[in-house]
C-alpha cells in the first residue's frame, strides 16, 4: 500500500512537471520566440485554455501528500520555508500575468505583463530545479525528522549542514531550466503556426542539443554526490527501465524534430521528462527525503505514511477523481484542438 | 487577548488569518455569482432572448477577474498548512489531508477545466456546452467549498477519526467524516451567505446603471434577479441556517456560545444582548440591553433552559480573544438583520415595478455591496476565534500546531510579503473590475472586432473575443 502511494504521489508530481513544465518553458521563451504584441497573444493562447488545470496537479499533489504522507509534508514544507514562498509568489505572478495581460489592449500594459510572465516562469523553472536538486542530494534532517535550511552555507559541500544552494543544486537548476525550455519550445512547434512556430522549432533543436551534455554532467554529478545510493540504483531494475524509457523517448523526440512530426516530438519530450523523473524516484525509494547528516535520519515512505485506514480510504476515491479529472481535460482539449494562429481581432488569451 | 509578540503561534495565526480572509473575499462572490450565470444561461437557452446572453457575457468578465484572484490567493493556503502549521499537519494530516486532496482532485480540476470555456468559449462551445460549462464551474466552486467546510467542521467538531498508534489522527469512517453534521449546517449557512454577497453585487451594479441612466434593459435584469435572490438568501442565511449553526455551537462548544454572547454567569432565562461591552477583567457585560430568555430559547428551545456561562469553564478553555469574538458575532447579526430589511423593501418595490423610480433606495442598494463582504468575514472570525484555543476542538491546541523550525522572523517576512503583494493585487483587481463596470455590458454579439494592439484603441475595454484557433 505504501509503495503504491509512493508511486501515485510520484505520478502526480511527474504529471505536474510535464504539464506545467510546458508552460514554464513556453513562458521562458515568451520574449524570444514571440516578438510582436500579436505573436505574444498567440503564444499565451497556445498555452491558454488548460493552464490552470495543469497547475491544479501541484495542489492535488500537495493535498494527497498531506493525506497519505503527513509527516513528509510537515517536515519538508516547514524546512523549505522561504524557498517555498518564493515559488508560491512566482506562481501568483505567473497566473495574474496570464489572466490580466491580455485584458487591456494597450502596448505598455501588455509589455509589462509579458515581461512579468517570462521572468516568473524562468524563476519557477529554476526554483523547481533547485527543489529537485535538494531532493536528490538531501537536506540536513535531524533525528526528530525536521530540518531548517539556509539559502546558502558552503557552496562546495554537499553533506552535513548544507544550504539550499550549492554547486550541485545550482547545476540541477540550470539543467531544469534548459530541459523545460526545450519542452516548452517543442510544445509551441506543435501548437502554433507562422513565425512563432519557426522560431520555436529552432530553439527546440538548440535547447535539446544542450540538454545532452548537461544530462551527462548531471548524471556524473549525481553519482558523485550520492555515492551511497549508486549501488542500489544500479541493482534496481526499475532504474534501468527508466533509462530505457529515456532513450526511447529521446529517439522519438529527435526523429520527430528532424522530420517535423511535431506530435511525435512532443510526446517524446513529455516522456523524456517523465522517465527522467521516474528514474530518479525509483532510485530514491523507499527514501522520500534523504538526510545529509546521517542516512538513518532520512525520511522513508514507511516512516512518514498515515495510518493504514487513511491510505486504504484514499485509495478508493483517488482513482475515481483521477479518471474524472482526465475526462474534463480531454473534453476541453478536443474543443481547442489544432494550431493557434496569430490573432487578428483579439487581445484575449484564447 | 494581549498578543505575545514572541509567540510563533501568534505570527502564524496572523499570517493565516490575513491570507485566508483576503482570499475569501473573492470566492464568496464567485460562488454567489456562479448561479446567476447558470440561471441566465438557462434562460437564454430556454427563451432564446439575447439579453440573458448579454448578462452572462458581462458578468462572466467580472467573474473571471474574481476567479483568477481567488485562485492565485488560494494556492498559498494549501501550502501554509505545511509551512506554518507543521505540527497540525503531522497530527491531523491523515484526516484533513483527505478533504484537501479531494478538493483538488474533485473540485479544482472541474473548475479549472471549464472556467476558460465559460469566460471565452461561448462561440467555440455553442449554447448547450456553454451552459454546461457554467454549470460545471458553479458545481465545482460549491463542491470545493464543501470539502473545505468538512475540513473546517472537523476542526470545530471532530468526527470519523481515530487515534493511531503513533499519537496522530487517522480516518476511521470516511462517510461520518464527510457527513459531519457541523459541516452540513455550516455549508448551508456559508453558501447562502455567498449568495447574499453575489446578489448584493448584482443588484448594486443594476442600481448604479439605473442611477446613471445606462443600459436600462440589463440594469432591470440585474435589479430584479439581485433583489429576488437577495431577499431569499438573506432570510435563509439567518433562518434556518444561522439559527442551526448557533444551536450547533451551543451543543458542541458551549463555552464558545457563552463567549459569543458575552455571558459570564450560568442559569435559565438567558438573554440575548443587543448591546453591551464584555468586560473580561471584571467578568461581566457592561451597559447591557438584553432580551430576557431569548438565548435560552434560541439555543435550546425553552426559555427555562440553562445556558452555561463562562464561569463554569476553566479560564484556559475560553476563546483567547473574547472581545473580538463577541463583537464579530454581534456585528454579523446586526448586518444580517439589516440585509433582510433592505432586500425585503427592495424586492417588494421591484415586484410592484416601482424600484427604478425610488432614487434613495437605488443609492442604498448601490452602496450596500461591501457589507455582505464584511458580514461574511465577521462570520468566519466568529467561527475561527470561537474555536480557539484549539486547532482540533478538544483534541489539539493551537499552541501545539505551529512549525517549530520556522523562526518568527521568517513568518513576519512572508507576512509582509503577502501584505505587499495582496495590496498590489487588490489595486489591480479594483482597477480591472471598475473598468468592466464602467464599460458595461456589450449589446453586440460575442465577437468584437478591433484592430489588434493599436494604441488608438486603448481606451476601449477589451472585448475578449476568440477565434484565434485555426
Amino acid at each position: 500500500m505504501i509503495a503504491t502511494w509512493f508511486a501515485i504521489a510520484g505520478l502526480m508530481l511527474i504529471l505536474y512537471a510535464v504539464l506545467d513544465g510546458r508552460n514554464f518553458g513556453a513562458g521562458m521563451l515568451h520574449l524570444l520566440v514571440a516578438r510582436t504584441p500579436a505573436e505574444r497573444r498567440q503564444l499565451i493562447a497556445a498555452i491558454g485554455p488548460l493552464w490552470s488545470w495543469h497547475e491544479v496537479w501541484l495542489l492535488g499533489f500537495g493535498g494527497t501528500v498531506l493525506a497519505v504522507f503527513p509527516k513528509l509534508l510537515a517536515s519538508a514544507f516547514a524546512g523549505y520555508y522561504l524557498a517555498l514562498f518564493l515559488i508560491l509568489w512566482c506562481l501568483l505572478l505567473r497566473g495574474i500575468a496570464l489572466e490580466v495581460g491580455g485584458h487591456i489592449n494597450d502596448r505598455m500594459w501588455q509589455a509589462f505583463w509579458d515581461h512579468v510572465f517570462a521572468l516568473a516562469n524562468l524563476l519557477l523553472a529554476v526554483l523547481f530545479g533547485v527543489a529537485a536538486g535538494n531532493l536528490a542530494r538531501g537536506v540536513p534532517l535531524e533525528p526528530d525528522g525536521t530540518f531548517s535550511m539556509a539559502f546558502f552555507t558552503n557552496f562546495f559541500r554537499t553533506s552535513g549542514y548544507v544550504g539550499l544552494l550549492d554547486w550541485y543544486t545550482v547545476s540541477v537548476a540550470v539543467f531544469a531550466a534548459v530541459i523545460l525550455a526545450g519542452h516548452g519550445a517543442t510544445y509551441l512547434t506543435l501548437k502554433t503556426e507562422g513565425p512563432v512556430h519557426d522560431r520555436a522549432s529552432t530553439w527546440a533543436k538548440r535547447l535539446w542539443m544542450a540538454v545532452v551534455p548537461l544530462f551527462l554532467v548531471i548524471s556524473v554529478e549525481t553519482a558523485m554526490v550520492r555515492q551511497d545510493q549508486l549501488g542500489n540504483a544500479i541493482r534496481n531494475p526499475l532504474c534501468w527501465l527508466g533509462l530505457a524509457g529515456i532513450a526511447a523517448a529521446a529517439a522519438a523526440l529527435v526523429s520527430g524534430l528532424k522530420e517535423r512530426r511535431e506530435r511525435r516530438a512532443f510526446l517524446g519530450s513529455n516522456f523524456v521528462l517523465a522517465s527522467l523523473l521516474a528514474t530518479g524516484a525509483a532510485a530514491l525509494f523507499p527514501v522520500v527525503l534523504p538526510s545529509t547528516l546521517a542516512p538513518e535520519y532520512s525520511l522513508t515512505a514507511h516512516s512518514v505514511a498515515a495510518g493504514r485506514a487513511s491510505l486504504a480510504i484514499a485509495a478508493i476515491w483517488w482513482p475515481i477523481a483521477f479518471v474524472m479529472a482526465v475526462a474534463y481535460s480531454v473534453f476541453i482539449s478536443q474543443r481547442y484542438a489544432g494550431k493557434v494562429a496569430v490573432p487578428r481581432d483579439s487581445q484575449g488569451f484564447y | 487577548m494581549s498578543p505575545n509578540l514572541s509567540d510563533p503561534a501568534f505570527w502564524s495565526r496572523l499570517q493565516f488569518g490575513f491570507t485566508v480572509t483576503y482570499h475569501y473575499l473573492f470566492p464568496q462572490l464567485t460562488m454567489g455569482l456562479a448561479w446567476f450565470l447558470v440561471w441566465w444561461k438557462w434562460q437564454a437557452l430556454r427563451t432564446g432572448e439575447d439579453r440573458y446572453n448579454q448578462a452572462v457575457r458581462f458578468w462572466a468578465k467580472i467573474f473571471g477577474v474574481n476567479f483568477a484572484v481567488g485562485v492565485v490567493t488560494g494556492i498559498p493556503m494549501e501550502f501554509q498548512f505545511g509551512t506554518n502549521w507543521a505540527g497540525f499537519s503531522k497530527y491531523a494530516g491523515g484526516v484533513v489531508g483527505q478533504t484537501l486532496a479531494m478538493e483538488g482532485m474533485f473540485a479544482f480540476f472541474l473548475e479549472s477545466a471549464f472556467i476558460g470555456a465559460l469566460i471565452w468559449g461561448e462561440k467555440r462551445l455553442g449554447p448547450r456546452y456553454h451552459f454546461l460549462a457554467a454549470l460545471a464551474v458553479a458545481l465545482g466552486s460549491w463542491l470545493s467549498a464543501y470539502f473545505i467546510l468538512v475540513t473546517n467542521a472537523f476542526m470545530q467538531y471532530p468526527v470519523g477519526h481515530r487515534l493511531e498508534a503513533d499519537g496522530t489522527l487517522g480516518i476511521a469512517s470516511l462517510s461520518s467524516y464527510l457527513m459531519n453534521p457541523w459541516a452540513l449546517v455550516q455549508f448551508a449557512h456559508n453558501q447562502t451567505a455567498a449568495l447574499v454577497t453575489g446578489s448584493f453585487v448584482v443588484a448594486g451594479v443594476g442600481a448604479f446603471y439605473i442611477l446613471r441612466g445606462l443600459h436600462p434593459t440589463q440594469a432591470r435584469l440585474y435589479l430584479r434577479a439581485g433583489t429576488c435572490i437577495g431577499l431569499i438568501a438573506s432570510v435563509l442565511v439567518a433562518f434556518p441556517t444561522g439559527d442551526q449553526q448557533a444551536k450547533m455551537v451551543g451543543r458542541h462548544q458551549p463555552v464558545t456560545l457563552a463567549a459569543m454572547e458575552g455571558r459570564f454567569e450560568s442559569g435559565p432565562m438567558a438573554g440575548v444582548a443587543l448591546i453591551g461591552q464584555p468586560n473580561v477583567a471584571a467578568r461581566r457585560l457592561d451597559n447591557p440591553i438584553v432580551i430576557p430568555g431569548a438565548l435560552s430559547f434560541l439555543a435550546y428551545g425553552h426559555f427555562g433552559s440553562n445556558v452555561r456561562g463562562l464561569e463554569e469553564f476553566p479560564r484556559e478553555m475560553w476563546p483567547d480573544n473574547l472581545e473580538l469574538l463577541y463583537y464579530s458575532f454581534h456585528l454579523m447579526i446586526t448586518l444580517g438583520t439589516l440585509f433582510i430589511l433592505l432586500m425585503a423593501v427592495a424586492a417588494f418595490l421591484s415586484w410592484r415595478g416601482r424600484l427604478e423610480s425610488c432614487k434613495w433606495l437605488l443609492w442604498v442598494l448601490m452602496l450596500a455591496f461591501p457589507f455582505p463582504y464584511i458580514a461574511n468575514t465577521l462570520g468566519w472570525m466568529t467561527a475561527e476565534l470561537g474555536r480557539q484555543p484549539w486547532l482540533v476542538y478538544g483534541l489539539f491546541r493551537t499552541s501545539d500546531g505551529y512549525s517549530k523550525v520556522v523562526s518568527n522572523g521568517a513568518t513576519i517576512f512572508t507576512l509582509i510579503g503577502f501584505v505587499g503583494l495582496y495590496f498590489a493585487l487588490g489595486l489591480l483587481f479594483l482597477y480591472l473590475t471598475g473598468r468592466e463596470i464602467a464599460h458595461g455590458p456589450d449589446v453586440a454579439g460575442p465577437v468584437r472586432t478591433e484592430t489588434a494592439g493599436g494604441p488608438e484603441n486603448s481606451h476601449l475595454v477589451a472585448g475578449r473575443s476568440e477565434g484565434m484557433h485555426v
